[in-house]
């Protein structure tokens, strides 16, 4: 199942589009990044429903009518989400919306990788299994092995640059930082103290990059590539809607507006 | 609040184990390699290199004591004419490391650790020098001490299969598509040719030249001079070294297809010889029997005529070649519950081996 569903249609896009690209060194992390645009753009409107969804909850936690039936009914822990439910109804608001793209991710992620390593081959089994895996008209035998030397990385391989006898971690620190980055822009400040929201969009702004680094500490560098540009197309993402809290990156955000219904 | 909290951070979680749980597989998932002599079998299974006694499928001795992600092997050992077992790590650590193939006492480990890739293949040992293929694409040249005895010759892609010689020059095949010629005298290649495939096979050496297949699925016949030519086909990738018995080429593809050709004329033996499933490891020939291990797990024995003799099931699958040890075959399946599993010419099985913990 995950096979037929994650697996193969990723790694015969990844091979289909490294031999369009003309299969010689670098094109394998061009693939990958030919790829991850593909992803953003698969996923932009659940990304604008995140943008959307994370707004709207957001400026609930400012707005009178929940504030108060937060105090109102505060012992009462039914009744309490029965009001919550009726207020997310009433304004058409799905409090999960903000959580789908990262549901989505992690198959996206773990299914890349497993489609990196498996199209890298580095042993005989994991060429009979990707021999296995291409769909017919692939033309596998031009293309394989493929190049896995993207600038000075090899995408099978955790990545690292060599300074004065030290192996730095170039990539997962990048990683890091674009992560970092991006969750910050995406995190509107708010001026309420027990904004939940906020506590833990500012939680998931420190887990986050520390995650990702991470993994691109330990695993094959080609998911550090996926990772930086897909953070790099979400920071544009929420650019290109004007909704990037630049304040954010600096220290001293300031709080975000908020719209009276 | 706290549940979508709770769920984020589970899946975080959860994300970061099942990445981690396959962060480890492109180094650790292999087939295992096999070697014999006429006392023991030598099997290369992973963690452990295992020394079994092919009289009585007693585990003999393992190496090394204890497993170590370090030092993970795949490639058949190697016995040398001066006493040694030579076997690479495809580990987090690439040494190349000779054994006392009596007792698994290390000879040396760390004389030579230039490689920047695993060994997936076995080295040759020709004219007291030691040939290994890397898969970081260099053929490096160590003294019988595994000291660098020259410079490393570069030819490209990953190296998988063992060189092949026929007493004065040297015959690589490379999963870039090429083949090399390299004279070992002047440490230089003097030909390179495009098989148009991966080729994860050695080359057969015969009376005029060599033989290799490919992922081409295409079988070349290759002059030392660089004359090349494909002399037959098959319908999916060679993936095993073709076998040369007189004037008899056999090899088989990842169809399960059987193919006897005879080299004079050109022209398959026989028609259709289909065992029961994909044939990625080399075939054997011993005697009048024709041996082909299949992916399906079967172990079958053919006679010249391409009928079967007799097929046994020792189980899981089966990638690695086959080989002879005194009047015994031995078989390695993967993924079975015996690693090692011993028949005789008739096909009786005389015993398996399964590691102990």
């Amino acid at each position: 199942m995950w096979q037929t569903i994650i697996i193969q249609p990723m790694t015969n896009l990844l091979l289909w589009i490294y031999d369009i690209l003309g299969h010689g060194p670098h094109m394998f992390g061009l693939a990958i990044i030919l790829f991850t645009i593909l992803i953003k753009l698969l996923t932009w409107p659940l990304n604008a429903s995140q943008v959307k969804g994370a707004q709207a909850m957001q400026e609930l936690q400012n707005d009178k009518e929940w504030q108060d039936i937060q105090k109102k009914h505060a012992k009462d822990k039914e009744k309490l989400a029965q009001e919550q439910m009726r207020i997310y109804k009433d304004r058409g608001i799905n409090p999960f919306a903000s959580c789908l793209p990262t549901l989505v991710q992690f198959p996206i992620i773990i299914g890349l990788y497993q489609s990196i390593t498996r199209a890298l081959s580095a042993t005989p089994f994991n060429m009979l299994q990707l021999a296995r895996t291409v769909y017919p008209f692939q033309n596998v035998e031009n293309i394989i092995p493929l190049n896995s030397t993207f600038l000075w990385m090899d995408l099978g391989r955790p990545e690292s640059i060599q300074m004065f006898g030290v192996a730095i971690p170039t990539l997962a620190v990048i990683v890091a930082l674009t992560t970092w980055v991006q969750s910050k822009l995406t995190m509107p400040a708010s001026s309420n103290p027990n904004d939940q929201s906020a506590q833990m969009t500012k939680m998931m702004s420190v887990y986050m990059p520390l995650m990702l680094g991470w993994f691109a500490l330990n695993f094959a560098s080609g998911i550090s590539v996926y990772f930086i540009i897909s953070n790099l197309l979400g920071v544009a993402q929420y650019a290109a809607t004007g909704r990037a809290n630049w304040s954010n990156l600096f220290g001293g955000g300031k709080p975000s507006p908020v719209k009276k219904k | 609040m706290k549940t979508k909290r709770f769920l984020l951070i589970s899946l975080l979680a959860l994300g970061a184990i099942i990445l981690s749980a396959c962060s480890r597989a492109p180094i650790s998932t292999n087939w295992a390699g096999l070697a014999a002599d006429a006392e023991r079998a030598y099997l290369s299974n992973g963690a452990f290199l295992y020394a079994v006694d092919v009289q009585s499928g007693r585990e003999a001795w393992r190496y090394p004591a204890e497993a170590n992600t370090k030092r993970i092997f795949y490639a058949a050992p190697v016995l040398t004419q001066d006493g040694q077992l030579l076997i690479g790590s495809a580990g987090t650590d690439h040494p190349l490391i000779s054994l006392n193939p009596e007792t698994g006492k290390e000879n040396w480990a760390e004389n030579f650790t230039g490689a920047k890739g695993a060994w997936m293949a076995s080295p040759l040992v020709f004219n007291e020098k030691i040939y290994a293929p890397n898969t970081d694409g260099f053929l490096y040249i160590l003294d019988m001490e595994g000291k660098q005895a020259a410079d490393p010759i570069e030819l490209g892609g990953a190296l998988w299969s063992t060189p092949s010689t026929d007493g004065t020059l040297l015959y690589v095949t490379s999963l870039d598509h090429h083949f090399h010629v390299i004279d070992p005298a002047a440490n230089q290649i003097n030909e390179t040719i495009d098989l148009g495939g991966a080729a994860p096979g050695s080359p057969a050496v015969g009376a005029d030249g060599v033989y290799v297949g490919s992922f081409a699925s295409t079988i070349e016949f290759i002059q030392s001079n660089g004359n090349h030519e494909v002399i037959t086909t098959a319908g999916n990738w060679i993936w095993g070294t073709p076998v040369i018995d007189g004037n008899t080429l056999y090899y088989a593809d990842l169809d399960g297809v059987v193919y006897s050709l005879d080299i004079d004329s050109g022209r398959q033996n026989w028609d259709g010889v289909q065992p029961d499933g994909p044939v990625v490891a080399s075939l054997l020939v011993v005697a009048d029997q024709l041996y082909v291990a299949t992916e399906s797990g079967s172990f079958f024995a053919l006679d010249r005529e391409g009928k079967i003799a007799w097929e046994k099931t020792p189980g899981g699958k089966i990638y690695t070649s086959p080989v002879l040890s005194g009047d015994l075959i031995l078989v390695a399946p993967y993924q079975a519950e015996f690693a090692l599993v011993a028949y005789d010419a008739e096909g009786k099985q005389a015993w398996t081996f399964t590691p102990e913990k």
